[in-house]
């Protein structure tokens, strides 16, 4: 993210820099719904970058007499090309959303009763820093945790918990891509980009991303695969979209993945079809890979995989054959099992070998673009440990994103330090973490929880004092750098003022320093901070272009090949990429991916495993009106045959149980499922009456699934629960 | 100066269609359309047995027919057809009837509660007369529907009709449809 190390910088006041001037005005108008006439009402249109989702994707706000009528794509963003998804869309509605908290508001009966007092913003500040005050009182101020989702306003509570004096900063990627980006890095040094828009053989193992959205990918790829110009093979226990669209679907065997992988760096080798000169070049430790690999024949890989060994091969010669512009694609999902990062290493390897690394078409290290910094007063790094104990337990992980699971287990058995105060910042915890009851019991230990957040999510709904935060549309952000293939810079400016008394992530953040003696660390306002950004982009009268046009892409093609020469050291252990892995074997793990095969469910058990739609990606979102239409309950997808054995019909309602919870959900019989497996969507069954849409509709995915990570990353393993399914 | 004709007209590359519901949003944030309701839609074709299985999807809206059954049986006028082939409903001479929803054969319109008159997709004429294309042609991430002048000889509709084949849902009502589905 965005921010250096505070001990490197300087302490500078704000000083000098303007405020930017907001660029939307209200006009009132009751009645913005007038079918089939003009409005009279003055229209601007206004860019700015959409937060439904962390795509980033900018869009152009049309205000109407103060409301925001519509948003349209913004075509000068080449990461969103010219598109904008249905949840983009729809983010109109979550201004106008009348589940939105509407002011500061102070619990007053039991945890999760649901009983609030509205109150003004500083009695909730004062609320607030006497509770963490006291926490730190008799805790210290490690005893407080404060985790948050990924956001242009993520920053600044981050922030607030360090200048607490916390080293407890959780961010989500242990609940993302940790192992992915780990895996990567730990082979290429850094985490590529993949040219979909120009690769000629797509293997994707999971990473549903035609309903999995990211901005390009799925364009890129949708285009590609339609046009002929790529062909896509597929695995997947479930018959996505993604699936129906591939030339070739493989509903592998849940946890195999890895021995698929495998076999076709086997088979590559062997048949001597890698790329001899990139070897040889720019890796270190195809000797070593190549005797590993010997074991991992493609009969072998047909027992664990379910994929005919014949397919194995000619997939492994396809691949190889289109080289350059082949890729297996990494994905952006959260991990599965507790191989994670083995098995994204081998794809990571498997790319290496054909040498599709800095191609067109292959995988592309990011360009990045200069942003200026504010300079803000520095403060003393947190002095006590972390309580996720990471250096010890996950050394290769990144510090400062933490890593979650492992977190809650400490925080829950009061090891290695007690942490009894806990901030939140756009994140749903009680859905995003699986194993809810877990989640639950760390609530109950906690003497205070405070939440920042747009809307009533389970986890504000359990809180001690909710934070209203403005929407997206209502506010303006720090300026976001995106690197990629395409490099482009966003910027998030206010489009409309907020409806209901809220303020942004930055003015509470700064409201709640003040009172802990604080302020002089969050001294500046937000378009000072902006200014500050502004000042190194490489744009001509970059502040007027941004607040203009809402985002900057560098002109002409990509650049490929950069790092193509003898003399480019990647940053790795080496210097070259890692085949083989010291630094892994070092800390105690497989140098090179070793497989082991994975539990598989018992005869009356399911593995149950979880996916996305194109219109939901966060707990959140189902309770958007708009999007809400499409999927009003969630269902649990059940093949017909094992359907049948325990009598199913569809849509009767059945229970799903797991070691750690139960809940009950209607069922889908349906072909669309390998029969050992079921399948649920997130984001239904909530607990928060302010979630009106989906309160105690359907079921929630985090009440059933079970505590596991990857043992590397930490990340958590989302596909390691076996469940057992019942008539209800 | 002779008045160039217009014909508007959509092209849809069904196979690029995901499913992901933006063109719907679109449409219902652009035109208002009441929560319920409808302008535009995806179809969707699931079938096999596993693990031979397909599915295919199929958006729809309004075909603004050449020759429309819904004008044909409105009793007041409302429903009309502009010279560039756009069908619309004129909301002030809408009684609510609701023939032109039993004539479509496309179940292309909706009976608005909140105004008591039938609506429907308009092609987005407001923008298309100010030279945009339609909410749902523009937001679609796959970019699935082409829009277009059929009598605009460099229109990427005229070429796509030129060198694909397509087919027409219903063809036999002779309402002439004007939705393109590339093969």
């Amino acid at each position: 993210m965005g921010t250096i190390r505070m001990d490197r910088r300087l302490f500078l006041k704000s000083a000098g820099a303007t405020a930017g001037a907001v660029a939307a005005t209200q006009v009132g108008c009751l009645r913005y719904f007038k079918k089939g006439r003009s409005s009279a009402a003055e229209t601007k249109e206004i860019p700015t970058t959409c937060e439904l989702c962390p795509n980033k994707c900018s869009a152009i706000a049309v205000v109407e007499g103060g409301f925001v009528k519509k948003l349209n794509p913004n075509p000068e963003n080449p990461k969103s090309r010219d598109m904008l998804c249905a949840r983009g869309n729809a983010a109109i509605k979550q201004v106008y959303d009348p589940d939105r908290i509407k002011q500061p508001m102070i619990r007053v009966g039991a945890r999760g009763e649901g009983k609030w007092k509205p109150v003004s913003w500083d009695e909730a500040f004062d609320f607030a820093a006497k509770k963490l005050s006291e926490v730190k009182d008799k805790y210290g101020p490690q005893g407080t945790l404060w985790s948050s989702t990924e956001g242009f306003q993520e920053v600044f509570f981050k922030n607030l918990g360090l200048a607490f004096g916390s080293p407890n900063i959780v961010r989500h990627p242990t609940l993302c891509l940790a192992s992915v980006n780990l895996a990567y890095s730990a082979t290429f040094g850094t985490v590529p980009s993949f040219d979909l828009l120009n690769s000629k053989f797509v293997i994707m193992s999971g990473a549903n991303r035609f309903e999995s959205i990211i901005t390009p990918d799925t364009m890129d790829l949708i285009g590609g695969v339609m046009e002929r110009k790529a062909k896509l093979v597929y695995l997947d226990p479930r018959f996505t979209v993604t699936a129906a669209k591939a030339d070739e679907w493989y509903p592998i065997k849940p946890g195999s993945d890895l021995a698929f992988i495998l076999a076709m760096i086997h088979v590559i080798i062997k048949e001597n079809r890698h790329s001899k000169d990139f070897v040889a070049s720019y890796t270190t430790g195809f000797d070593q890979l190549a005797e590993h690999v010997k074991q991992y024949t493609p009969e072998w890989a047909e027992k664990e995989t379910e994929i005919p060994a014949a397919d194995i091969v000619r997939i492994a010669r396809e691949f190889a054959d289109a080289g350059a512009r082949a890729l297996y694609y990494a994905g952006r999902r959260s991990s599965w099992y507790q191989n994670d990062f083995q098995m994204r290493r081998a794809q990571a390897i498997l790319n290496a070998i054909v040498g599709n690394w800095d191609q067109m078409g292959g995988m592309v290290p990011n360009a990045k673009l200069p942003k200026g910094e504010f300079l803000f007063m520095p403060w003393d790094e947190p002095k006590a440990p972390r309580v996720d104990e990471i250096d010890t337990a996950f050394p290769l992980a990144a510090k400062g994103d933490g890593v979650y699971l492992k977190l809650r287990e400490n925080v829950l058995s009061g090891k290695p330090y007690p942490v009894k105060g806990w901030m939140v910042y756009k994140q749903d915890p009680m859905n995003s973490l699986p194993d809810q009851s877990k989640t639950m019991k760390m609530i109950e230990q906690m003497d205070f929880i405070g939440v920042i957040d747009v809307q009533m999510s389970d986890m504000a709904w359990y809180a001690d004092v909710v934070f209203p935060e403005s929407a997206y549309l209502e506010r303006t952000d720090p300026v976001e750098v995106m690197p990629g293939i395409w490099p482009a810079v966003v910027y998030r400016q206010q489009v409309v003022k907020p409806i209901h008394d809220t303020k942004p992530n930055l003015e509470i953040v700064q409201g709640l320093a003040k009172r802990l003696g604080l302020g002089d660390y969050f001294d500046y306002t937000i378009d000072q901070w902006v200014e500050a950004e502004f000042k190194d982009l490489p744009i001509p009268m970059a502040a007027e272009h941004m607040k203009k046009h809402g985002v900057w892409a560098a002109s002409g093609q990509p650049s490929y090949g950069k790092t193509l020469n003898p003399d480019h050291r990647f940053v790795t252990k080496s210097g070259k990429i890692e085949l083989f892995s010291d630094r892994l074997q070092e800390a105690g793990h497989d140098p090179l991916p070793v497989y082991t095969a994975q539990p598989q469910p018992r005869n009356d058990q399911f593995r149950l495993i979880l996916g996305r739609v194109g219109y939901f990606t966060h707990a959140n979102q189902s309770n958007n009106v708009w999007l809400h239409e499409f999927m009003k309950e969630n269902d649990l997808w059940i093949n017909p045959k094992p359907a049948e054995r325990l009598g199913i019909r569809d849509g009767s309602y059945v229970t799903v149980s797991s070691s750690v919870g139960s809940v009950k959900l209607k069922a889908r019989v349906t072909e669309e499922i390998r029969p050992d497996c079921v399948f649920m969507l997130h984001g239904f069954g909530k607990k928060s009456k302010m979630q009106s849409l989906v309160y105690n509709v359907g079921a929630s995915d985090a009440v059933i699934l079970e505590t596991a990570w990857d043992k590397v990353s930490g990340n958590a393993a989302f596909h390691e629960t076996f469940v057992k399914v019942a008539n209800a | 100066m002779a008045i160039k004709k217009k014909r508007y007209a959509l092209v849809i590359d069904s196979r690029k269609c995901i499913n992901c519901k933006a063109c719907v949003v679109a449409c219902k944030a652009e035109n208002k359309v009441p929560v319920g309701n409808f302008r535009n839609r995806i179809n969707e074709e699931r079938k096999g047995e596993y693990p031979k299985l397909s599915i295919n999807f199929e958006p729809e809206q309004c075909h603004h027919c050449a020759d429309p059954s819904c004008v044909r049986v409105c009793p007041t006028g409302a429903s009309w057809q502009r010279k560039d082939g756009i069908v619309l409903v004129n909301y002030d001479e809408c009684i609510g009837c609701r023939y032109c929803m039993v004539a479509c054969p496309y179940d292309a319109r909706y009976f608005n509660e909140e105004e008591g008159v039938v609506d429907k997709c308009t092609f987005c004429s407001h923008r298309v007369d100010k030279g945009d294309i339609p909410a749902c042609v523009e937001t679609c991430p796959s970019k699935v529907r082409v829009f277009g002048d059929l009598e605009d000889p460099t229109a990427r509709i005229h070429e796509l009709l030129s060198t694909r084949r397509y087919r027409v849902k219903e063809p036999q009502t002779g309402n002439g449809p004007q939705l393109y589905y590339l093969l």
